[in-house]
């Protein structure tokens, strides 16, 4: 009872002080607000009205905790970030914010988890308690470890796809737009037929024949050395100009990418690798039309031509030319295929073709617990809850640069 | 032209303007009164960054993103305070009592709807008119501005029709529902001498039989000066001076004005071609040339252009100038013919040239914005060439660049490190002669280098190139369809239509009467600074034989033609 006539006066006061100091938007707000409450608390009684009051608290600390965060990093950063970061939306600033939490959770998760990813310490599905803040799993794991785990395996294989799939597209993109003619034909079609195949099905049809538990590591290291070939052959096209530097690049490039697979394959074992290379596959052809179609707009400048008639290589073209002005729309394109990938690896751990057990990982950690939402239980819906907010803060983010980006063209 | 003595439509008192920049809001304008009488017309000149469009914009009572009007300002259209009316009754006003027409009538129509759609919009809208009362309507007032085929040139898309006479089709459109104030916001900037002429005429026609109003906004001051009954002079955002046109030509007061008006007054003294038989730079010897078997753009185009000598190629747009330049740096080689450079054979495309051959022939572009990378700084644009075709590396590049930023006349120190969005126009084509420059050429082609600038600024880049070229012993090819531009600096003119080389000869010939009528046609066609000019010359020509009209009917067997293409 004191609750309700507490949340009342407390509005009503907010809407008169907001209707005396002339505030229109935040006075309509308070006041609709009431008026909603009045219905709410005769639908639903006292529990509707306290739950508006939670969610409306949430929001006001989400609110405040992105302000201090941008006021804090303002107060960091360099004269010329802090003038951007002022400008910045909240929502921007709550997205670096889960960010930057998602990101220390992976990277220190031995030190901040209580438990191993992989330990049985109780009974399966055991409540919350002082031990587990979240409860157990179906085998008895502590969910809290597992969600802090399952940030560094599941980021950091969607950031290495993602990264992957940008090297790959974004290069083989710049040169089709500088070079035109039949290597440009050439690339579209190819990325043509590999978009012309659902996502999904591509990815369960490439995990079927190479990836899941059969997985052996000298298929996956073939297939990164691959992978690296052929993405050092499209530097060298750009960069070289001789029949001599095709020679020299050609042995560089064999092998960097013999190191380059050597190192992966030695920090994910092979059926994350394959996973990473579908990924990068997948989503390659989507980076390489934007950059392609962004790039083409570049070539066209008047000083492109200046530096062709200068003599400039492709490579310069590409390098100091084409590049510097094309990061803005690539960088938001980086954050949003970001988030595909996350969801497309988290859709396929659910599946049961991603993520092999018992790495933890929060799309199978969706699927493990899926029985417990039949009784009521909200422990399912908590991975689940990780892989929204993350989505949902690097879009807010992406946002703002898009918006940063379209703004510079003025 | 007389001052109509009748009451007062638009008055503006005291107008402020802010813009919001580094997180300040800094003065745009800077205090302007402003009093415009019915069917009077106003021009409003100064260079660019004067705050010319943002006065026209503000007559409607409109402000640009990121800018806003200050407080304390009054804008009264016609006993309406536009400052405190709310959003509703402003729009009210625009496109009915106010119309706007823009300086790129091909940017700013709908490329997806017809013209007469596009017209006929605003009376529907206002209920002033049914759609086919509103389309008669619009055929009519494509009549008076003598647009071909009126009664079927409004069922076209914009794309289909000629930049002037889309800027024709906007001030009619602007002229749809009669309304008592037109803003001409540089519409006729983009367009050349011989098309500008008849948007010109049309314009003043039109604004006449209608007692309109208007605010003429230009940086041309022989247009104003055809156009406007008064005259007001700003500068960064301040007034200089206002008054009636013939009193301002005749008895500037302010020193400013004094300079404006002063500008045309540079010439370079002309050279004459060494008689000691050395080969000439470049010569271009039967070029013929077309995109990607199209039609053919260059039909026989022949001309030399002698070692420290400025040739200046004019002619409208569409005449085949910037693709001459095109095949003489190799961005498209020729079908038939060849580049001579020093005698020697150019290769005809620019990938097969040596590295010395490509430093010797560099370009300047129209487009500063376009032609200079934004994000680079402006150390790394001239160095690069240097770096490039000198190999120089670390002091003795930098010492390179800081001379060449000298030589353009800019603080080494200060725009050393600078990006090029934050300069000025002006600026931006120094920093682009002196990317020339440093490749150490010695041949430049300049594409049109002053038609984006105002001509206090065009001025000094003329001096400048002049300066440069008796220091360093250039050769300039100049593109432009600026007559004054050549006047000032050409040693020979070169005079192009349809593809071809109508008449070329030294500058002293050129402008000196038998010519060829094209020739005279593109003379004739250069706004003077007589406020009669226009009318003189309309009753001269008749109002039919003017611009793409003229030019078509020039005969080829006249015999001036005959005599002069020898």
């Amino acid at each position: 009872m004191v609750f309700v006539i507490l949340y009342f006066a407390l509005l009503l006061l907010l809407s008169c002080g907001a209707a005396y100091y002339n505030q229109r938007s935040a006075f309509l707000l308070l006041f609709s607000l009431t008026l909603v409450s009045l219905v709410l608390a005769i639908i639903g009684g006292i529990p509707a009205l306290r739950f508006v009051a939670i969610a409306a608290g949430m929001l006001l600390a989400a609110g405040m905790m992105s302000y201090a965060f941008r006021e804090f990093l303002t107060a960091l950063a360099s004269d010329e970030m802090a003038k951007e970061l002022r400008t910045a939306p909240l929502t921007a600033a709550f997205g670096m914010f889960v960010i930057f939490i998602v990101a220390v959770m992976g990277i220190f998760a031995p030190a901040i988890a209580p438990h191993g990813e992989a330990e049985i310490i109780s009974q399966a599905f055991a409540p919350p308690d002082n031990n587990m803040l979240l409860g157990a799993d179906q085998l008895g794991r502590d969910m809290f470890s597992r969600i802090i785990y399952g940030a560094r395996n599941t980021v950091a294989l969607a950031l290495c796809g993602t990264v992957l799939a940008f090297i790959l597209g974004a290069m083989a993109g710049l040169l089709a737009a500088t070079k035109g003619g039949f290597f440009d034909g050439t690339m579209g079609r190819i990325a043509d037929v590999i978009m012309s195949i659902p996502s999904l099905i591509f990815a369960l049809l490439m995990l079927s024949i190479f990836g899941g538990s059969l997985a052996a590591p000298s298929t996956s290291a073939w297939l990164l050395f691959g992978f690296a070939v052929i993405v050092g052959t499209l530097f060298l096209a750009a960069a070289a100009y001789s029949v001599l530097s095709w020679i020299i690049g050609a042995a560089i490039v064999v092998g960097v990418s013999f190191a380059f697979a050597l190192a992966f394959t030695s920090v994910f074992d092979a059926s994350e690798v394959i996973l990473i290379l579908v990924v990068a596959v997948i989503y390659s052809p989507r980076v390489f039309r934007l950059t392609r179609a962004v790039a083409g707009n570049v070539v066209v400048m008047d000083y492109i031509e200046a530096a062709k008639l200068r003599g400039e290589k492709n490579w310069y073209l590409i390098r100091r030319e084409i590049l510097p002005n094309s990061t803005a729309p690539l960088v938001a394109e980086f954050g949003l295929e970001f988030c595909f990938v996350f969801l497309l690896i988290a859709g396929l751990s659910f599946l049961g073709l991603g993520i092999q057990p018992p790495t933890a990982d929060w799309g199978s950690m969706v699927r493990e617990n899926a029985t417990l939402i039949s009784f009521g239980e909200i422990t399912p819906l908590i991975p689940a809850a990780a892989i929204a907010l993350l989505t949902v803060a690097v879009n807010f983010v992406v946002d703002w640069m898009l918006h940063r980006s379209s703004g510079l063209k003025e | 032209m007389s001052l109509k003595k009748t009451d007062v439509l638009l008055k503006i008192r005291d107008l402020k303007i802010q813009g919001y920049s580094d997180e300040t809001w800094v003065d745009i304008i800077k205090g302007v009164d402003l009093t415009l009488h019915r069917g009077e017309v106003m021009g409003l000149i100064g260079e660019s960054g004067a705050g010319k469009s943002t006065i026209g914009a503000a007559a409607m009572g409109y402000a640009r993103d990121g800018t806003r009007i200050v407080e304390g300002s009054s804008i009264e259209f016609d006993g309406i305070e536009l400052t405190t009316s709310t959003e509703g009754e402003k729009r009210a006003l625009r496109g009915s009592r106010i119309a706007y027409v823009a300086q790129s009538a091909a940017a700013s129509f709908n490329p997806a709807h017809k013209l007469i759609d596009q017209h006929t919009e605003a009376p529907v809208q206002y209920r002033i008119k049914k759609r086919l009362e509103a389309q008669e309507d619009a055929i009519e007032l494509y009549e008076r501005l003598r647009l071909p085929n009126p009664g079927e040139i409004g069922f076209r898309y914009p794309h289909q029709v000629s930049g002037g006479q889309l800027q024709r089709a906007m001030t009619a459109m602007a002229m749809s529902c009669r309304p008592d104030l037109i803003i001409f916001d540089e519409p006729t900037t983009a367009l050349d001498v011989t098309t500008q002429i008849e948007v010109l005429a049309a314009i003043r026609d039109i604004v006449d039989q209608f007692n309109t109003a208007a605010i003429y906004i230009t940086h041309d001051l022989a247009v104003v000066a055809q156009m406007a009954d008064t005259i007001k002079v700003l500068l960064k955002g301040e007034e200089v001076e206002e008054a009636p046109t013939d009193q301002m030509l005749e008895n500037p007061q302010e020193d400013y004005t004094k300079s404006l008006w002063a500008v045309r007054s540079f010439t370079s003294p002309q050279k004459h071609r060494p008689t000691d038989g050395t080969p000439p730079l470049i010569s271009v010897k039967n070029v013929d040339a077309s995109y990607s078997n199209g039609p053919k753009i260059l039909d026989d185009v022949s001309f030399d252009i002698y070692e420290g000598m400025t040739v200046a190629v004019v002619g409208e747009s569409g005449s085949g100038k910037s693709t001459t330049a095109r095949v003489i740096t190799g961005l498209l080689p020729p079908s038939e013919g060849e580049v001579l450079f020093k005698g020697e054979p150019f290769p005809a495309y620019y990938k097969d040239r040596s590295k010395d051959q490509l430093r010797q022939c560099q370009m300047i572009y129209q487009m500063a914005d376009t032609a200079l990378n934004p994000k680079v700084q402006i150390s790394e644009i001239i160095g690069r060439p240097a770096q490039f075709y000198s190999g120089l590396k670390g002091t003795a590049l930098k010492t390179r660049v800081d001379e060449l930023l000298d030589l353009i006349e800019l603080e080494p120190s200060k725009y050393y490190n600078r990006y090029p969005p934050e300069l000025s126009g002006g600026q931006k084509q120094r920093i682009g002669i002196a990317r020339a420059l440093a490749a150490e050429p010695s041949f430049i082609v300049c594409d049109e280098v002053t038609s984006a600038l105002d001509q206090l600024v065009a001025e000094g880049i003329l001096r400048l190139l002049d300066r440069l070229q008796n220091e360093l012993n250039l050769a300039y090819m100049f593109i432009t369809h600026d007559l004054a531009t050549v006047r000032s600096i050409a040693d020979e003119v070169v005079v192009m239509q349809n593809g071809q080389v109508v008449e070329q000869g030294p500058k002293d010939d050129m402008f000196t009467p038998p010519h060829h009528p094209y020739t005279d046609l593109l003379l004739s066609s250069v706004p003077e600074m007589d406020p009669n000019w226009l009318t003189t010359l309309l009753e001269e020509r008749g109002v039919d034989n003017i611009g793409d009209a003229a030019a078509a009917k020039i005969d080829p067997d006249d015999d001036k033609v005959e005599g002069t293409q020898a």
